[in-house]
């Protein structure tokens, strides 16, 4: 008995680290190559410790500064280099974007989540599913008319553009969570602020919002994964720096044929802080409002 | 699911007594207007361009005509070339990602959810594949199984496990397993979480009260966990099988549908027929015809698990 106990022990921990190592493989790896020099990288075998190990990539991408590496053949790279050296442009309209859409959805989405949470009115169920249902859309079937949409409005290649219309791919999940949140706090809470005085909305500033935090911060992740991460849209209607997000931008440099691939690591790296820090931190508040999103309370 | 729990709470929450104030109507549309005016006009309204675009003849390189053709553009996109493939593709994806992603997550979670030093930071990192972009996780593949020095083949030649460079990347055969693995690994932290919160949910008692009658391991799994497991389940099958047709931004950066068409999936062709032959009627009925599939694989699994218990 005490035998297959540590036997059963044993395999667990062997499981644990498959699985750690399935998981972070990637990013090491990734790691590794964005601190090697070019052709360390395409040494056999491979040098999983960067040997020698260099900042030259990042230094090249922050500064501009040249690595000694590459100038050997610096006229060849010079076109995929210059995509590169934009990559901190890229990272600032990602983050500018996925804050907008985040604010978006903690405004607009907390309106009117409380009310489809409180209120009975005539076609608010409909509007309620009507928003949830948008959800089962298949992106590429949109594409262009919200192409011409925005090319209409002349938001064509701006940020704005991309904070519409993630907000509302974003907004519908927002409402489904945060609805389910204020059906969660009692009445008796709100009432007896406004039994005080208080009007629905600053019940709903000063009483229900602190109770929903936990709520919010979820939501307020999942806006910002969703803006960060998202590609196709980003794709179709950035076209110059003033708007590309850092996808796009890594996207572009990493299908270039000419690319070299110490930078697109560095262009990886970049990309990648951001959301893994915004996982990290809100890591219990994303995993309950997942959780919560399943109707069930917790 | 939730919207069960949504109509119950509608139900079980009468007015509260009259000492409440009902918000006005120009408060309660006013709360609502913003978000509907935004979600209609970037759904609503290209869903109906959509529809039209998907009946007429739409090319982009023949701008200015756009004649009625009813439904040629689905009997076209249907019997032209590139289609047979790319669902057959796409079923293969599906069919083997679907039930891979929903074992790997239920597995991860089986092991989260054991009392071992460490557990706690892996249900940290386990979420971590799947917060990045996924170019970013597309691209990190490519470094992984890049023919000639990608690190899968340098650690298996340093192993002694193969002799020569594998084209995970370039050999028809291989690269669709090499997205499907990568699609795998970006996706199997959201059911490992789901499930793992299912589980946590189950009492100790109920399991001891089955070990006690004599059930081991296998049939405490079978019989008392899998069946309290059957929402996320529904969940996840729904979720990843909308996620596993839809799959996009992985191909475009880890083989762009090569090699040939080899791993060209059928919403990759839809973007193809779309943006690369600006075709799109063609494209727009394509995508539709994508929904249609999406619906009635969904409604597959609700009735099968609607089946299987009395409640989801």
């Amino acid at each position: 008995m005490k035998s297959r106990r540590a036997l059963r022990r044993a395999l667990l921990a062997v499981a644990g680290f498959a699985l750690a190592a399935f998981i972070l493989a990637p990013f090491l790896w990734a790691l590794s190559a964005s601190l090697q020099t070019e052709s360390a990288l395409f040494k056999r075998p491979p040098d999983w410790i960067p040997r020698p190990f260099t900042v030259a990539n990042y230094n090249y991408v922050l500064t501009g500064k040249v690595p000694a590496a590459y100038e050997q053949r610096g006229l060849l790279r010079s076109p995929i280099t210059q995509e590169a050296r934009l990559l901190p442009w890229g990272l600032q309209n990602s983050l500018l974007v996925a804050l907008g859409v985040v604010t978006l959805n903690l405004v607009l989405g907390t309106l009117a989540s409380y009310t489809f949470a409180r209120e009975r009115f005539r076609g608010g169920r409909l509007a309620l599913l009507f928003v949830l249902g948008s959800r089962l859309l298949v992106p590429v079937a949109v594409a262009i008319p919200i192409y011409m949409i925005l090319q209409r409005l002349g938001l064509l290649d701006t940020k704005l553009a991309l904070v519409l219309v993630h907000g509302a791919f974003t907004l519908p999940f927002t409402i489904w969570v945060l609805t389910l949140f204020f059906q969660a706090i009692p009445r008796e809470v709100e009432e007896a602020a406004m039994i005080d005085g208080c009007s629905r909305f600053s019940a709903l500033r000063r009483v229900v919002l602190p109770l929903a935090a936990p709520g919010l911060a979820a939501v307020g992740s999942f806006s910002f994964l969703f803006s960060y991460n998202e590609f196709l849209f980003a794709l179709l209607t950035t076209s110059t720096v003033r708007s590309k997000t850092i996808p796009v931008m890594i996207s572009a440099i990493s299908v270039n044929p000419d690319a070299s691939y110490t930078l697109i690591s560095v262009g990886i790296i970049m990309a990648i802080i951001a959301p893994i820090a915004v996982a990290l931190v809100f890591r219990r508040y994303i995993v309950s409002g997942l959780i919560s999103s399943l109707g069930e309370r917790t | 699911m939730g919207g069960a729990a949504l109509a119950r709470t509608r139900r079980g929450a009468p007015a509260g007594g009259g000492a409440v104030r009902t918000a006005s109507s120009r408060y309660r549309w006013g709360s609502v207007a913003p978000v509907i005016v935004l979600v209609a006009l970037f759904t609503l309204f290209p869903l109906a361009y959509a529809a039209w675009t998907s009946v007429r003849g739409v090319l982009l390189t023949q701008p200015g005509s756009t004649p009625f053709v009813g439904l040629d553009n689905y009997a076209d996109v249907v019997r032209g070339s590139a289609f047979r493939g790319a669902a057959e593709n796409s079923l293969l994806f599906t069919a083997v990602s679907v039930p891979l992603v929903t074992v790997l997550g239920l597995a991860v979670a089986l092991l989260l959810n054991q009392h071992l030093p460490g557990v706690g930071a892996l249900r940290v990192l386990v979420l971590l594949p799947w917060s990045i972009p996924l170019v970013s996780a597309g691209i990190m593949w490519r470094l992984l199984l890049h023919g000639n020095f990608g690190a899968l083949n340098g650690a298996l030649l340093q192993l002694g496990i193969i002799d020569h460079d594998v084209p995970w990347l370039s050999s028809p055969r291989l690269a669709m397993f090499s997205v499907i693995a990568a699609h795998l690994w970006r996706e199997f932290p959201l059911p490992a979480v789901l499930f793992l919160a299912g589980l946590q949910t189950i009492p100790a008692s109920v399991l001891d009260a089955a070990r006690v009658d004599g059930a081991g391991t296998w049939q405490r799994f079978r019989f008392v966990i899998l069946p309290l497991l059957k929402a996320p389940l529904l969940i996840v099958l729904v979720y990843e099988t909308m996620i596993s047709i839809a799959v996009f931004d992985l191909v475009y950066v880890l083989t762009g549908g090569g090699p040939g068409t080899a791993t060209t999936l059928i919403s990759w062709l839809a973007y193809v027929i779309t943006f690369r032959f600006l075709n799109l009627g063609q494209g727009a009925a394509l995508s539709f015809l994508i929904s249609l599939a999406i619906l009635a694989l969904i409604s597959l699994y609700i009735r099968i698990v609607r089946v299987e218990g009395e409640r989801p």
